[in-house]
């Protein structure tokens, strides 16, 4: 069985190619079955996400496909096929496998370590499987990948830091105060970023919400948004010193906060740590309020060089990542070989069995009345010397499965035993 | 005469020990569920304390300040009375934390000027004296957690500060954990210390009458268990957190490994 995968994703095309190239999840099926209906496939399943759109198939041994999944992925499409042949990709056998596997764990994603493929290679893996297209060999290499992707991340910290501004945010938020739980939140300015971080806060459990904005109207918006209270612009410094984390978005062309005032405000706290995030351009809140003890002030340039970092910081993990799958990929593919070789050696076996019962049988009648110690002696000692002959050749086949030269070794045993 | 004078000195050494309580619980439990009756028992117990001076000062004719006890008690009543007036003019509770076990250690020193009989029970006096060690040595304990994770806490706030994302701290706990840890740990060490100090006190009188007062280790003992009272004030009153914090509960840690040193040999006396 050869396995196939063709495709194109965010690095290999752009945007207007990928999105003319994906699928429908309706259209799915119906594709998975056209596709089925080409020489030689015998399993196949299409994952199509927004950044990625692949077609995988495993096709007969001795059946020519030269660019039959290219084709099919043009002709289902409607695209010409020279028009798509230079952004698509082709891997095959031990390469397919691999790239299998880098997608499912998310390091070929845009975002390394992103959660979501898994979620959309699962779908593309249970949409084959309700239409029947993967069973046996492709199945193998699918749910192995899903496991090989669960692997990665839980022994990396590929997924682990935050990659957006917004989430930065609250992933600083916890490193200061452990849990949000009952944590009251002020947001200074309703602006988008704001509205975005305050999400998140709230999400993971920051329930007590302020709200002050210059513009009536819109603080009210925002505050129906996560059913928070509305102060007044003009006294929104009163009620700091109760608040534990502060975010500020307000359009003011000054400082709206600065030193001298929070460490008023942190003093009426008694020094409990307060998280200033600061994602106002121009700042809002004087850049010197960070030399405040228990005071955090992040601002976006700040919370950008977290993200950067986190980036980083993943593609590190990622490295990890690519050991682990080059290890997953060597241990599946001695599975795949090792069975594509059992057959032989079960005929083997079978043809050495049958070797013994007859010989038995020929010189039974020579060997007289015989007791049962002496009927199972004779079994034991056949049995023994079969064993012994088998052994050889099927070690032989064991450690020649699976590699490229190991082909005529196969070959050979097959002839000298006469297995066809 | 004296001993009229001493015993309302001790009356009101028990009275003040119900704020004593107030202040373990308070650090403890971080609530102040006594204080109504830690007030109303501190009052009567200055009352008691202004009857015991009275009493003294007839007795010798002038202001009684003239030894350790007669001042320790004096100082005492002076603090007490301040607390008092600053309770009633600003209402400054929090301030009970510090000056109730304050005035209670101060009382109970005072009441020790004349001695009581010998220990009854040998067995007892052994005892005494391993409840002692065990107290001491577990406020210990959570004082050297309570300086770890200050320290940690302080290491992880700099971290913070700075804003350099996945350094090696990021294995620390968030400071709000930290935070958490630290309130406990001094509260329990505060409160095993408190103890410990009061059994070895009432021990030191009972085996060796006054004699051991003057000792420099004693003094030793008394400015560590003043500088836990020091550091759970400051915390509970003006939140003192970071780099000031971490600086004082390692002092206090270090203050504790004098005083433990300085008493080794202790279990000597067990065989004495």
């Amino acid at each position: 069985m050869r396995l196939l995968v063709t495709g194109v994703n965010h690095k290999t095309a752009p945007v207007e190619v990928r999105e003319r190239l994906a699928f429908d999840q309706n259209a799915l099926g119906a594709a998975l079955r056209a596709l089925m209906k080409r020489a030689g496939v015998v399993e196949a399943v299409i994952l199509s996400t927004c950044n990625r759109v692949e077609v995988t198939a495993a096709v007969e041994e001795d059946c020519p496909v030269d660019d039959m999944l290219e084709a099919f992925l043009a002709e289902e499409r409607g695209f010409d096929l020279d028009r798509i042949q230079p952004h698509l990709y082709r891997h095959e056998g031990r390469e397919a496998i691999r790239h299998i596997f880098r997608v499912a764990a998310s390091l070929d994603s845009m975002m390394v370590g992103e959660p979501q493929i898994l979620g959309q290679f699962k779908a593309a893996y249970a949409a084959a499987k309700a239409e029947g297209t993967v069973s046996g060999f492709l199945e193998t290499v699918l749910t192995r990948a899903i496991s090989v992707a669960k692997r990665v991340r839980t022994e990396t910290e590929i997924g682990q830091s935050a990659v957006s501004v917004s989430y930065a945010a609250v992933e600083l938020a916890r490193e200061i105060f452990g849990t949000l739980a009952g944590k009251r939140v002020m947001i200074v300015g309703a602006g988008k970023m704001s509205e975005l971080a305050a999400r998140h806060l709230r999400r993971a459990g920051a329930t007590h919400m302020l709200v002050t904005n210059r513009t009536h109207s819109r603080a009210e918006e925002m505050a129906r948004l996560f059913e928070a209270e509305i102060v007044e612009y003009d006294r929104f410094k009163a009620a700091l010193s109760e608040m534990d984390i502060v975010i500020t978005s307000s359009a003011a062309p000054h400082y709206i906060l600065r030193k001298d005032e929070m460490r008023r405000v942190i003093e009426a706290r008694r020094n409990r740590p307060m998280f200033l995030i600061d994602i106002g351009v121009p700042r809002n809140v004087e850049p010197a309020v960070n030399e405040l003890d228990n005071v955090f002030l992040y601002d976006i340039d700040d919370l950008a060089k977290v993200v950067d970092a986190n980036v980083q910081a993943r593609h590190k993990e990622a490295e990890e990542g690519e050991a682990i799958i080059a290890e997953e990929v060597e241990r599946l593919m001695e599975r795949l070989s090792a069975r594509a070789v059992a057959p032989v050696i079960v005929s083997l076996q079978e043809q050495l069995e049958q070797l013994r019962c007859a010989e038995l049988e020929r010189v039974r009648g020579r060997l007289g009345q015989l007791t049962p110690q002496q009927e199972e002696a004779i079994e034991a000692l056949t049995r023994g010397i079969m064993n012994k002959i088998a052994h050889g050749p099927i070690a032989e086949l064991r450690k020649n499965a699976g590699r490229p030269n190991g082909i005529p070794v196969v070959d050979t045993i097959r002839r000298v035993f006469r297995l066809d | 005469m004296h001993e009229l004078s001493i015993f309302w000195l001790r009356a009101a050494a028990a009275l003040y020990s119900v704020g004593l309580l107030h202040a373990i619980l308070t650090v403890v439990r971080r609530s102040a569920p006594l204080f109504r009756g830690a007030i109303g028992a501190f009052r009567v117990g200055v009352i008691l304390h202004l009857v015991s001076i009275v009493e003294r000062g007839v007795s010798v004719g002038h202001l009684p300040v003239d030894n350790f006890y007669e001042s320790a008690s004096v100082c005492a009543f002076l603090i007490a009375l301040v607390f008092l007036f600053v309770h009633w003019r600003y209402q400054f509770a929090s301030l009970g934390v510090f000056l109730f076990p304050l005035v209670f250690v101060l009382t109970l020193l005072g009441g020790m000027e004349i001695p009581v009989a010998g220990w009854q029970n040998r067995s007892v006096r052994d005892a005494w004296l391993v409840v002692h060690v065990l107290l001491i040595l577990l406020g210990y304990a959570a004082l050297l957690l309570t300086a770890v994770a200050s320290v940690f806490y302080l290491v992880q706030e700099r971290h913070l500060k700075k804003k350099q994302p996945r350094a090696f701290f990021d294995r620390l706990p968030p400071l709000g954990t930290l935070d958490n840890l630290i309130t406990s740990s001094m509260g329990f060490a505060f409160a095993f210390i408190t103890l410990g100090v009061i059994t070895a006190s009432t021990w030191a009188f009972i085996e060796s009458g006054t004699r051991w007062i003057r000792q420099a280790k004693i003094g030793i003992a008394f400015l560590t268990w003043g500088v836990c009272l020091g550091m759970v004030f400051l915390r509970t009153s003006a939140g003192w957190r970071g780099r000031k914090a971490a600086l004082l509960s390692v002092f206090a840690l270090g203050l504790s490994a004098v005083t433990w040193a300085a008493h080794v040999g202790l279990r000597t006396l067990l065989t004495r």
